[in-house]
């Protein structure tokens, strides 16, 4: 046991306990607490709950790595990643918020007064944030398992029992609060490294300033290569594949139901739409400093790494070798390492960056802290999402609607234990296809809930009919382009798999319209209740014609 | 309950959308316009970086936390223009909420 595994170890029990008080001291105690956490949370928390849900493990470890392999092409999911809530922000969240129900599945299932659209949302609900979910346990078991030198197996464990807990326990209500402390710590993490390495390397602590100095250097190394040069776009596939991923990125990021939810926490339309912009520039310091770190990392590998003798490579080189996230052959035997000969995974370049930097052992215990947090985050918020979509769309809407608001609890609670521990078990030894998912989850979400939302909202003409059928024709477009792309050869404009959302979007909608004009248009009721969705609270749409409420506002005179 | 002209409710609605098309378009424009025209834009510098490439890693971001922002306080200025009331809303919403 050495000092490094005790720091490390220490920081994560630290805020383990951290996590667990806070869900202790806001345990739900009704089905509106366990939902959507009582709708009482102030926008500034909400958009830090939303950041910390957003960022995964993913985002924390991978996506620098990411941008730093595909260049610019990398930059799709920057922009694609982030322009998402305009989409939601603008046309969605705070008219779902007005509608004011619990779930995702459940709007659309009475927006559109059709409980097949109601389940079939649910089970996408459930398939996407099971795959999803599985993706974060097993990212958490590897940042456990590395950094306290154990088993991989037993940090995915140790995740799942830590989740299983404090969110049956505090439910949505819970998990808000541990979210606004695990972005605080994951951004903390995130950001400490970077600005270290700026001040290393340009001698500003700002790197989102002065990065474009580096990158600017780094021109003239890679014409000395004779390599293509970093900034270059489209080498990594066509302008069409770039455009139509970050349009997938954009619309799934929309139509995610663990997203969308954290907009039903807030009080009004109006804290919606400033949950929204404060999200967004939370996680906007984590997408803007992921380039930095891909800047310097690939600087730092170019110059210090790169062009050094064989047997005399910087000591963090090892550890990582081992692990076999970097590769260093000499394939050409001159006993200097080339550039070329460098192979590196993208998962090892933010988690590297203190050894890199050479920060110490506390800077690696915080990295080690950050990533679980951004681990456990989102998992949670993905755990919150299936139970709802078991226990309140599934259970109280279709099978029980008598069962009483302990037993509702009960259930939510239940479907939260079981459906951790079946994606623990799953992420233990995850099969390859579930990577593939989460890698598609965002083109099957565009493909489904974003235009069943979009139409639902904007569009009073929608109806039954037409949700079922677009969102089974996005469905079936979005994973017939995917598997026609990725198994059969077959693309449209060079646009692969990951891009598959834009092709899933426009079918659905294509379909949604053609569908809804060819059957009955909706009942009065529903076309009033969409136009409402126009207004804020105070206006009601009613009988053709819009009503203030002009009251004097007495403070909790209507709970 | 105080019935509103049709031509005002029609009039908020407007502004509101209007705005939200314009913040859209802009949206678009840093992030898909500029991708469409990364090639020429890489030859003009910008702090070190040739344009498209900062476009892409910060200024798309900040031009879309900065639009979020102009909507949340523009949005407020035309509620209370339309002479909605944040307080009342919120007690509206908590007791119209479909909680079950």
């Amino acid at each position: 046991m050495d000092a490094q595994f005790l720091v490390s170890l220490t920081l994560i029990v630290a805020t383990f306990g951290l996590y667990i008080g806070i869900a202790l001291y806001n345990k739900a105690k009704a089905t509106s607490d366990f939902y959507v956490a009582g709708r009482g949370v102030p926008p500034v928390f909400n958009g830090m709950a939303i950041g910390a849900d957003w960022m995964s493990a993913a985002s924390f470890i991978g996506l620098a790595g990411t941008v730093m392999i595909l260049g610019y092409d990398g930059l799709a999911y920057i922009m694609g990643w982030t322009g998402g809530y305009l989409l939601l922000t603008f046309l969605l969240a705070p008219q779902l918020r007005k509608y004011g129900r619990y779930t995702v599945p459940e709007f659309i299932g009475d927006r559109y007064r059709s409980n097949t659209a109601r389940l079939i949302a649910a089970i996408a609900t459930i398939i996407i944030s099971f795959t999803y979910s599985v993706g974060q346990l097993s990212g958490s078991g590897v940042v456990i398992g590395r950094l306290l030198e154990v088993n991989a197996a037993v940090g995915t464990l140790i995740g799942v029992v830590l989740i299983a807990f404090y969110s049956a326990l505090g439910g949505m209500k819970g998990i808000t609060w541990t979210q606004v402390a695990q972005y605080v710590v994951l951004i903390i993490a995130y950001l400490i490294p970077v600005i270290f390495m700026a001040m290393q390397l340009t001698g500003n602590p700002m790197p989102w300033v002065s990065y474009g100095q580096v990158i600017d250097e780094m021109r003239a190394l890679d014409q000395d290569l004779g390599i293509t040069e970093y900034i270059v776009p489209f080498t990594e596939g066509t302008k069409w594949q770039f455009l139509a991923l970050m349009f997938t990125l954009m619309a799934g990021t929309a139509g995610l139901p663990h997203v969308i939810v954290r907009f039903y926490t807030v009080s009004t339309m109006k804290a919606a739409r400033w949950s929204g912009a404060w999200a967004l520039l939370f996680i906007g310091l984590l997408y803007l400093s992921a380039p930095a770190y891909a800047a310097f990392s690939r600087f730092i590998l170019m110059t210090q790494v790169a062009g050094s003798s064989i047997s005399n490579l910087p000591a963090w080189t090892a550890s990582w070798v081992d692990t076999g996230l970097l590769s260093v052959a000499d394939t050409n035997g001159d006993n200097i390492l080339q550039w070329q000969e460098i192979v590196i995974s993208n998962d090892i370049v933010v988690m590297a960056t203190p050894e890199i930097a050479n920060l110490g052992i506390f800077v690696i215990g915080l990295m080690a802290a950050g990533a679980m947090a951004a681990a456990l985050s989102t998992a949670g918020g993905l755990m919150i999402a299936i139970s709802a979509a078991l226990s309140h769309d599934i259970y109280f809407r279709s099978i029980n609607p008598n069962a009483s608001e302990k037993k509702r609890l009960l259930v939510g609670r239940w479907s939260i234990v079981i459906a951790t521990v079946v994606a623990g078990l799953v992420a233990l030894n995850p099969p390859g296809a579930i990577t593939q998912i989460v890698a598609w989850a965002f083109a099957l979400a565009s493909g489904s809930f974003f235009p069943a939302l979009l139409l639902g909202v904007w569009w009073k003409r929608s109806n039954g009919p037409g949700v079922i059928w677009g969102m089974v024709v996005g469905l079936s477009v979005t994973l017939g382009y995917i598997f026609a792309a990725k198994f059969g050869g077959f693309t449209i404009l060079g646009i692969i798999d990951t891009g598959a959302g834009v092709f899933g979007a426009s079918a659905a909608i294509l379909t949604n319209v053609i569908v809804s004009l060819a059957t009955k248009e909706p009942v009065k009721e529903v076309q009033e209740e969409v136009i409402d969705l126009r207004y804020p609270e105070q206006m009601t749409y009613r009988d053709g014609e819009v009503w203030m409420d002009d009251t004097e506002d007495v403070p909790n005179s209507t709970r | 309950m105080k019935k509103i002209e049709k031509s005002v409710a029609d009039a908020y609605f407007r502004a509101r959308t209007t705005m939200i098309i314009i913040y859209l378009a802009i949206g678009i424009l840093v992030s898909y316009g500029v991708v469409l025209f990364a090639e020429p834009l890489s030859q003009i510098a910008f702090n070190g970086f040739p344009l498209h490439y900062y476009m892409g890693a910060q200024g798309a971001i900040l031009t879309f936390i900065i639009l979020l922002f102009i909507n949340a306080v523009v949005s407020d200025k035309i509620d209370k223009k339309y002479g909605i009331d944040a307080k009342r809303n919120e007690s509206i919403s908590a007791g119209k909420t479909y909680d079950h």
